[in-house]
């Protein structure tokens, strides 16, 4: 072997700034700048379809900051939903990425630890109630979420975090607010159950810069931490008694990155409704683009994006005049993906 | 000690037969007009023509069957899914089969004009049937065949896509809901007793193949090579459980509509009684799982009188704490 | 002579059950201690303890004479490496990755990757004949080139002290006889203390500065392999009757198993 030349680990390269050094994994990076790409020219798509075409080398100059007639439509009426689409599909990227790292489970995403259940539960039941303006409804909901996982984490814990038991008491906390939701649902008034299935679609219909504001600010308040979790991630995915022999402090990290998915997984359902299968799909399609170990949360939170965006360009022109929810859409984007990487997958794959 | 533990399961066992004939009991006689034992027993033996006699056989016994059908049905798809996928989370339900069923009652309420129960059976059993196949088609593709990650995902995306069909046609064909959203949640109400006869034979079938691969099962646990090497083959052990779960979930579906949590729960609980064996895990599965259905379903009839709780929803609200109490005191294995 | 890893009145227990009972055990500097003793005799059990990954029930384990419960777990990382008996890789991670994971507890989040990571790394890699497989998928090896891959990952994390669970499981004579050649190397000329946990007794007792035999939760003897092997220890601890006579190669004490079956050849 040629020794000192060789950079290790094998598939990473290494940026040095100063007293600090950096691992990036090539193929990761190389993913993320086609799905940057890729995302670029689904947002420009997205601006430029709609009752009215205009044209891309109109959008990006209206973009940029050039007066044109179509302005209005452009930048006040689908710019703000583009970025509400963006975000609500990155912080779903991550939500789920995290939550399947420390539930070791490639099937875990906020609806299977309550997330999306509590939520659910707490907003039918405002609506059935008629408690809550509008305004309200996803502070409730982002509650209602943030609550459930919390609930699931204290009933899982005992002197340690089991990730098997974590999925199924969460799983099992998840079934019973759906029931509790159902119920609500089919003892509630027609409309209100109407308005419920199409909250519990996820919708980014009418989603304007007020209404994104609560994730958008998570997104950039929680920007450190997710950088923590980036890294954080890489040493939860050994298994627990190595992982603690090189001093990983499992039972914090894994709370801390627990804590970062829930967080973002939450608002993002309070904003646009549990859009949850984008929070499983695409951490694992980002997995399988990249190759690595661990689950890649810049490549998750981009693959998040893009399936939101494309889906909810799909939902808004597919039957136009009638808007579909974009929840309708994201699995039919998302999943014919995942299986087709599955199928053609050229890793045997282990245990889960 | 390897004396003690049969008896432990035979024990366990009995006990699960007593709970499962006091459950029977119960649905019988517990309802918006209860029935004394004596008065049952009376107009099962001997007929008669009271207003009670006929409440017990023309409702009350084929909702009860309904239920044991249902119940055991579902608990066993669930255990043979989890063996086969090795993922304690798998159920008719994330893997997608009761999804394909949903799919394809809500396309035959909507585009279909069928409107009722016995109408939704065989649409409920196309709809399984096609998903597990899609769901295994899926996982066998690529190097390595169907692993159990593979499978566990591609039943994750079908059933994602299969959902969004399905929301996608009630958010657009507002009188499909209505009707759709309580067939949806599963019960054991108005169920007639013309239903028994169309699924017995499949439900017949399906315990059939999912027994017949116990062995295999307990052999796939320890591992693909280990199971290769005890002989077992382990494409055919989870084609055949498989194949035995589809029908076994398409056949309670057709019945009962997407009763959650019976088939992801119950065979945790088995498990945590007679330990890991499947040819004992499988019956006290089977034992089991329509007791917690029937108890959730009289329990569902006199909460809020005159109204009645669906099943669906009071077995999660009943099975949950169950559940949750047993995987904290069980070392569950990873 | 010093030891910086002692262990005073341990008490070890899973839930309720006791495993190991107010044991007192002081690891030596700059020696191979080797931990024998038959199955469930709680030696790995003693080890996890020692590397922190079992809280004591009573007593404690004191590294530098500082509780280890109480010293934050990336410190103890810098001091003790540790290799569990069946550590388990994240699914499709390259050889040179999982090697890499090592030096954990050297690195913080600007400082991902420095020149003293890459040296010891390579030199893991190269000490254990990994360097090859680098690039390979740790699923596609065969048990002992994965043997030896978590031991470069331990050996990585260039720690003074160096827990082994069992490192030679999985691995043929001669690969079983290259890990313990390793560690013996590594003793002698960078000064590292290691502790092993074997069952194969004359292998404890060739490649042993000083030996632990237990039993039931509790030490029967140690000291130099050569005081502490003999035909009465190996009844007492193992149940066997046997002789012992000196290794024709090392001189260490060896151990003939008796042949009940065929007793007239031994005796």
């Amino acid at each position: 072997m040629s020794g000192t030349t060789v950079v290790r680990p094998a598939g990473y390269g290494v940026v040095r700034a100063g007293r600090g050094s950096f691992l990036v994994h090539r193929r990761s990076a190389l993913v993320a700048g086609g799905l940057l790409l890729l995302l670029a020219a689904a947002s420009v798509a997205y601006l430029c379809v709609g009752e009215r075409f205009v044209g891309p080398s109109e959008v990006v100059r209206i973009l940029l900051g050039e007066s044109s007639p179509s302005a209005f439509v452009v930048a006040e009426l689908r710019e703000p939903r583009l970025v509400a689409a963006l975000a609500v599909g990155a912080a779903f990227g991550i939500g789920g990425a995290l939550v399947q790292t420390v539930a070791r489970n490639p099937l875990a995403s906020p609806d299977i630890i309550g997330i999306s259940q509590g939520a659910g539960v707490v907003t039918v039941a405002a609506m059935t109630f008629g408690i809550g303006s509008y305004a309200a409804l996803p502070y409730l909901s982002i509650a209602g979420g943030v609550l459930a996982a919390a609930l699931v984490y204290v009933f899982a814990w005992r002197g340690g975090l089991h990730a098997t038991r974590f999925v199924l008491i969460g799983i099992g906390f998840a079934i019973a607010l759906r029931s509790l939701t159902t119920l609500f649902m089919t003892k509630g008034d027609y409309l209100v159950a109407q308005q419920a299935q199409i909250w519990m679609t996820g919708s980014l219909n009418g989603r304007g810069w007020d209404e994104s504001a609560p994730i958008r600010w998570t997104l950039l308040l929680m920007l450190p931490a997710v950088l923590w979790a980036a890294r954080a991630q890489r040493t939860v995915s050994l298994d627990d008694d190595t992982a603690t022999a090189l001093g990983v402090r499992l039972g914090r990290v894994r709370l801390g990155l627990v804590a970062v998915g829930v967080v973002l997984a939450s608002v993002a359902t309070g904003v646009a409704g549990p859009v949850d299968f984008v929070a499983l799909l695409a951490p694992q399609i980002a997995r399988r683009m990249t190759r690595t170990a661990q689950i890649p949360l810049l490549c998750s939170a981009l693959a998040g994006a893009v399936t939101v965006v494309v889906a909810d360009l799909l939902a808004r022109r597919l039957l136009s005049p009638v808007e579909l929810p974009v929840g309708v859409l994201t699995a039919a984007v998302g999943a014919p993906y995942l299986i087709w990487l599955i199928v053609r997958s050229r890793t045997a794959g282990g245990n889960a | 000690m390897p004396a003690a533990f049969p008896s432990r399961r035979v024990l366990a066992t009995s006990a699960a037969v007593v709970a499962l004939l006091l459950a029977v009991l119960l649905s019988l006689t517990v309802g918006a007009r209860a029935i004394a034992p004596s008065t049952v027993l009376d107009a099962l033996l001997h007929g008669g023509t009271s207003d009670d006699a006929e409440v017990v056989r023309q409702l009350r016994v084929p909702r009860t069957v309904i239920g044991l059908m249902v119940g055991t049905a579902l608990a066993l798809a669930g255990t043979a899914l989890q063996g086969i996928t090795r993922n304690p989370i798998a159920d008719p339900g994330i893997l997608g089969i009761s999804q394909g069923s949903s799919v394809a009652v809500v396309l035959a309420i909507a585009f279909l004009g069928v409107h009722d129960l016995s109408g939704y059976v065989w649409f409920a059993f196309a709809g399984a049937a096609l998903a597990s196949v899609a769901v295994y088609a899926i996982a066998s593709g690529g190097r390595g065949g169907a692993t159990p990650v593979k499978l566990a995902l591609g039943g994750a995306a079908i059933n994602a896509l299969l959902l969004s069909v399905t929301t996608g046609v009630l958010t657009t064909r507002a009188s499909a809901l209505d009707e759709f959203r309580f067939w949806q949640i599963g019960s054991l109400d108005g169920r007639d007793a013309g239903i028994i006869g169309q699924i017995w034979p499949f439900l017949l079938l399906g315990a059939v193949l999912v027994l017949s691969v116990a062995r295999g099962l307990d052999a796939l646990a320890l591992g693909e090579d280990v199971a290769k090497g005890l002989g077992q083959r382990v494409a055919t052990v989870r084609i055949v459980g498989g194949l035995g779960a589809t029908v076994l979930t398409g056949a309670a579906v057709a019945a009962a509509g997407p009763v959650a949590f019976v088939g992801l729960a119950v065979p945790h609980i088995a498990r945590a009684v007679v330990g890991s064996d499947h040819r004992w895990v499988l019956p006290m599965a089977a034992l089991t799982g329509p007791v917690m259905l029937l108890v959730a379903d009289v329990a569902g009839r006199i909460v809020f009188p005159p109204g009645e709780v669906p099943a669906g929803v009071m077995t999660a609200l009943i099975g949950v704490p169950f559940l949750v109490t047993l995987v904290r005191r069980k070392a569950v294995p990873a | 002579m010093s030891s910086r890893l002692t262990a005073r009145g341990l008490t070890l227990a899973y839930e309720d059950r006791t495993v190991v009972d107010e044991l007192d055990l002081a690891i030596p500097d700059g020696k191979v201690t080797v931990i024998v003793g038959p199955n469930a005799c709680g030696k790995s059990t003693t080890l996890r303890a020692l590397g922190r990954l079992l809280r004591p029930a009573g007593g404690a384990v004191l590294l530098d004479g500082e509780e280890l419960a109480k010293l934050p777990t990336k410190r103890i990382a810098r001091s003790i490496g540790l290799l569990p008996q069946t550590p388990v890789a994240p699914e499709a991670i390259t050889v040179g990755d999982l090697v890499s994971r090592g030096r954990q507890p050297h690195q913080a989040w600007w400082k991902q990757w420095s020149e003293e990571d890459e040296r010891a790394v390579t030199d893991a890699m190269e000490r254990t004949d990994v360097a090859a497989l680098a690039d390979r998928s740790v699923d596609a090896l065969s048990g002992g080139q994965r043997q030896r891959v978590w031991i470069a990952m331990a050996l990585a994390q260039e720690t003074d002290l160096l827990l082994l669970d069992e490192p030679t499981t999985y691995l043929d004579i001669s690969h079983q006889v290259e890990v313990l050649d390793l560690v013996r190397r590594l003793n002698r000329l960078r000064g590292r203390t290691v502790v092993l946990v074997l069952h194969d007794l004359n292998q404890a007792a060739r490649y042993a500065d000083h030996l632990v035999a237990m039993k039931a939760g509790r030490v029967v003897a140690e000291g130099p392999p050569e005081e502490v092997v003999t035909a009465e220890l190996v009844r007492d601890v193992f149940g066997l009757e046997s002789v012992v006579v000196p290794d024709p190669v090392t001189g260490s004490p060896l151990v003939v198993p008796g042949a009940p079956w065929h007793a007239e050849v031994v005796r």
